[in-house]
């Protein structure tokens, strides 16, 4: 109570000079001169600064991973809130924060960004980002996201720009048109640092563009190289698309990759082949729709690809968040790639090669009877879309999304956020017209959401075999964080940010935040104290240890 | 409960009001004709009206003048939401879906919404005046003589310890632009202040006040570090009001600051 009572006074104190509350300084952190640059050599081991959040997915082996410990599964129940920061906008926040020494970096819908004290999450700057008032988006304001390297933060906007801006001020430093977004590019990913490069993709799977990743020059703004995800008619590959139907194919590249230094390739996920659901104007497989992408980042040419769902008609994105690790499968250490992909089954792909090593259905589907020893799915016939509409499960929003799941190196468990429902599935003729939407059809769910089943699924990546599982009523789209502390955090659609046992599956700790979990959460330390991270809602929340 | 915990809750359920409170605009109640596409409102006491109109329904989030307040941003520097008439007097007629921004009274007329429109229009004249220096030499001082650079940014180069000037020409006409290097002190933007902040072992730091509040501070020292105080833990801070900027008037020419002006005016937005 005397604490309260300080505070108080203080707060009717401030005019110029003020006295000390002397006797009020015990445990207090004080101050924290921030930060020093982000150089390629400390994006390389973010590993050996857990009490940072470098980038998007943590790491670069994007495990979504935290290796701090001050929190664990014996004391997680202590959690308080610290701080809330409210966006000054009513869209409901994909973001993941980044923090260096101290400062976090929050990306706000439409495609502003905010500098705050990690330990008081009050603001240093903001940068608000001029759009145009002809946009075309399909699927609400987002942006999930800042890089950082040096000085300076790249950031994604949803006219198609990518902008470079100073991390100390919010100045513009440098602003990229990356694609002409009146014909329906965006852009709303983190972008991903490779070296001194900063590789990027893009939005607009449902306006009948043509796919693509970037890499630009991180001081320059200048374009390395692009790799296209639909090849050119000079290629093979384009041989998969009936026709003309590759400039309009879609394939986008909404979510963050990942990257080994080692092998030098980026990885990174395409979107769905356009029209979404109707693919008789597009008949073949359709490279690269809906597949992995292994990259040499030198050129930006393509090292192997690996195609989940060949002619997909369901709108199967294969956005998903690369996580890479090691593995000794079989007796034999492994570099491999774990994918719980949109069509509902989990993949190990030897990321060297980009040869299919084993993969499982983890939610519940109805479309394939299974994989074939290279991974493709053996498709049950029927499962097509209809002028009347058939029922298919996973639905349209997958088995998963586009929502990080989490791998624990100690737990050694892919974890992964899992749907078990259906959707009935249409199919109808449409024209293609520059920068409108072309999707050839839809989808509905015919029953109340609360009929399917909704849960987070630990997955043993070594044989795709499920551990456990956490059942969440009635369902959520957010990501999920594991940590050295064991413990596995995640949200849900109804405002509840919870902890679970990264060994067992139990739960641990929840809190009600009140609005939808979205995003994915993360961790970091200032001034040795572990801080949780959530945006719900419009609010981005930060917990820790009651003092 | 603790006390701490129960704050805690206390904070949580605010945020949670406070992020439903502010609803967005019924923009179904709204369908009516296609407005047109120029605005024929634009007329001296078209202008008058319109500010009459936005000092009534807008000054208290945008500000008296339009220069921004507690609410809404500074509108008088360019749109980051609107290129044309038509999306501006969109925006002044519906306003920004998902955000405060709520427009213009469904009772008003839509020549009200235009005159509005010529209004914010005239915030942001930056019509080409004849300006006696000349910009070639100016930005030749900015970066040599003047030392300029140290302090500013321009498109991304220079230092953090000012303004960044990138578009300075946008929001500064060639007469407030020589009283901003002649006379720096005067009108002082509050982001612009030093505090200057003593910590309970006496040792002080000083910097740039980037945001202050009730319990906290945050600051830029000359080193262009970010640091940040909880009130509660320092021995004493001060505000000083003056500028940093040193005045011109001691290290150039009147010749000089005429050609430094013309340089910064030339530093706006190309129309779009
Ligand atoms: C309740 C506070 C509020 C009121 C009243 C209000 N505005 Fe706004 N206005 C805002 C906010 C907040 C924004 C920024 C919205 C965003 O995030 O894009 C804004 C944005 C704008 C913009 C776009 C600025 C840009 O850079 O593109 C214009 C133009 C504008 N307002 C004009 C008006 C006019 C004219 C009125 C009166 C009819 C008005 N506003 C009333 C809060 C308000
Ligand atoms: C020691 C750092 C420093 C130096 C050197 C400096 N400035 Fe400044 N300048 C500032 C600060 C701080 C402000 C904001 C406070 C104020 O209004 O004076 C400012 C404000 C300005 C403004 C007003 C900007 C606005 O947006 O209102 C202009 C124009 C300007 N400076 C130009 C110059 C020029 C030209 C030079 C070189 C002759 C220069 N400055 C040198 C620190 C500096």
């Amino acid at each position: 109570m005397k604490r309260l009572a300080s505070v108080i006074a203080l707060g009717v104190l401030v005019t110029g000079v003020v006295p000390a509350a002397a006797q009020e300084t015990e445990s207090q952190p004080g101050t924290t001169p921030a930060f020093s640059p982000v150089t390629w050599e400390r994006l390389l081991n973010a590993k050996d600064e857990p009490h940072n959040w470098l980038m998007y997915s943590g790491t670069l082996d994007s495990q979504h991973y935290s290796g701090l410990d001050q929190v664990h599964n014996r004391n997680v129940g202590d959690l308080e809130l610290k701080w809330a920061y409210q966006i000054p906008q009513l869209d409901r926040a994909e973001t993941v924060p980044v923090v260096v020494d101290g400062v976090m970096f929050i990306t706000e819908a439409p495609s502003n960004v905010v500098a705050v004290d990690a330990a008081t999450g009050r603001q240093y700057w903001r940068y608000n980002h001029s759009l145009p008032d002809d946009l075309r988006i399909c699927c609400g304001r987002n942006n999930r996201g800042v890089a950082i390297l040096g000085e300076t933060l790249y950031m994604s906007t949803l006219d198609a720009h990518l902008v470079a801006i100073d991390a100390r001020t919010g100045n513009l430093v440098w602003d990229k048109a990356v694609a002409d977004y009146r014909a329906g590019y965006s852009k709303t990913e983190a972008p991903l640092i490779v070296k001194d490069e900063v590789v990027t993709g893009m939005a607009g799977g449902e306006y009948g563009v043509r796919g693509f990743i970037d890499s630009y020059n991180a001081k320059s703004g200048e374009l390395e190289w692009r790799a296209e995800t639909i090849p050119g008619p000079d290629h093979p590959d384009n041989q998969t698309w009936a026709g003309d139907s590759w400039r309009t194919g879609g394939a986008a590249t909404w979510i963050t990759g990942a990257y080994d230094p080692d092998l030098d390739l980026v990885y990174w996920g395409t979107g769905n082949p356009g029209p979404d659901w109707n693919g008789d104007v597009r008949l073949g497989d359709n490279l690269y729709s809906d597949s992995a992408m292994a990259l040499k980042h030198e050129t930006g040419a393509l090292e192997w690809y690996f195609q989940f769902t060949p002619h997909d008609v369901h709108d199967w994105d294969a956005i998903q968040v690369p996580i890479l690790a090691d593995l000794e499968m079989d007796g034999e250490m492994r570099k491999v790639m774990m994918w719980a992909n949109r069509n509902a089954f989990f993949y190990t792909i030897d990321r060297v090669t980009g040869k299919f090593l084993v993969g499982k259905p983890f939610a519940k589907q109805t479309w394939a009877e299974g994989l074939d020893a290279n991974g493709r799915p053996i498709r049950i016939p029927g499962t097509s879309p209809t002028a009347e509409g058939v029922t298919v499960s996973p639905p349209i929003g997958g088995g998963t999304n586009w929502f990080s799941p989490s791998y624990s190196p100690r737990t050694e468990l892919f974890y992964v956020q899992a749907y078990d429902g259906e959707d009935i599935f249409y199919k109808r003729d449409e024209d293609y017209v520059e920068g409108d939407q072309f999707t050839g059809g839809g989808g509905r769910r015919p029953l109340p959401v609360e009929n399917y089943k909704s849960a987070i699924r630990a997955i043993d990546p070594k044989t795709a075999n499920l551990r456990w599982e956490y059942e969440i009523q009635p369902r959520s789209t957010a990501g999920i964080m594991a940590t050295a502390g064991d413990l596995v955090f995640s949200g849900s659609v109804d405002g509840y940010f919870f902890a679970l046992d990264a060994v067992s599956g139990e739960e641990l700790w929840h809190m009600n935040v009140g609005r939808m979990v979205h995003s994915a959460p993360m961790s970091y330390a200032v001034d040795g104290k572990q801080y949780i991270t959530i945006a719900a809602g419009n609010v981005v929340y930060s917990f820790g240890l009651r003092d | 409960m603790s006390m701490r915990s129960l704050w805690s809750a206390v904070t949580l359920i605010l945020v949670a009001v406070l992020s439903l409170t502010a609803a967005p605009p019924d923009v179904s109640a709204q369908a009516r004709e296609e407005p047109p596409a120029d605005n024929v409102f634009t007329g001296e006491l078209d202008v008058q009206m319109g500010q009459r109109v936005f000092q009534q329904q807008c000054g208290r989030c945008h500000g008296e003048d339009g220069t921004g307040g507690e609410g809404g941003p500074d509108l008088t520097n360019g749109f980051r939401s609107a290129s044309t008439d038509e999306g501006l007097f969109k925006i002044v007629r519906e306003g920004i879906p998902n955000t405060q921004m709520v427009g213009i009274s469904r009772r008003s007329t839509d020549q009200s919404a235009w005159m509005v429109v010529a209004y914010l229009n005239s915030l942001n004249d930056t019509n080409d005046v004849d300006l006696p220096g000349n910009a070639a030499n100016g930005q030749q001082l900015y970066a040599g003589k003047g030392n300029c650079s140290g302090c500013h940014m321009v498109n991304g180069e220079g230092g953090r310890l000012g303004p960044d000037l990138s578009q300075v020409g946008n929001r500064r006409d060639p007469a407030e632009l020589v009283s901003d290097l002649r006379t720096p002190d005067q009108d002082v933007a509050p982001r612009w202040w030093t505090l200057r902040v003593t910590r309970a072992d006496g040792t002080v730091v000083q910097g740039l006040r980037m945001d202050e509040d009730t319990f906290s501070m945050r600051l830029m020292d000359d080193d262009e570090d970010l640091w940040s105080f909880s009130k509660r833990d320092v021995r004493s801070y001060d505000r000083i009001k003056t500028s940093t900027m040193p005045s011109v008037n001691a290290t150039l020419t009147d010749a000089e600051v005429d050609d430094l002006v013309a340089y910064l005016f030339s530093l706006r937005r190309e129309e779009i």
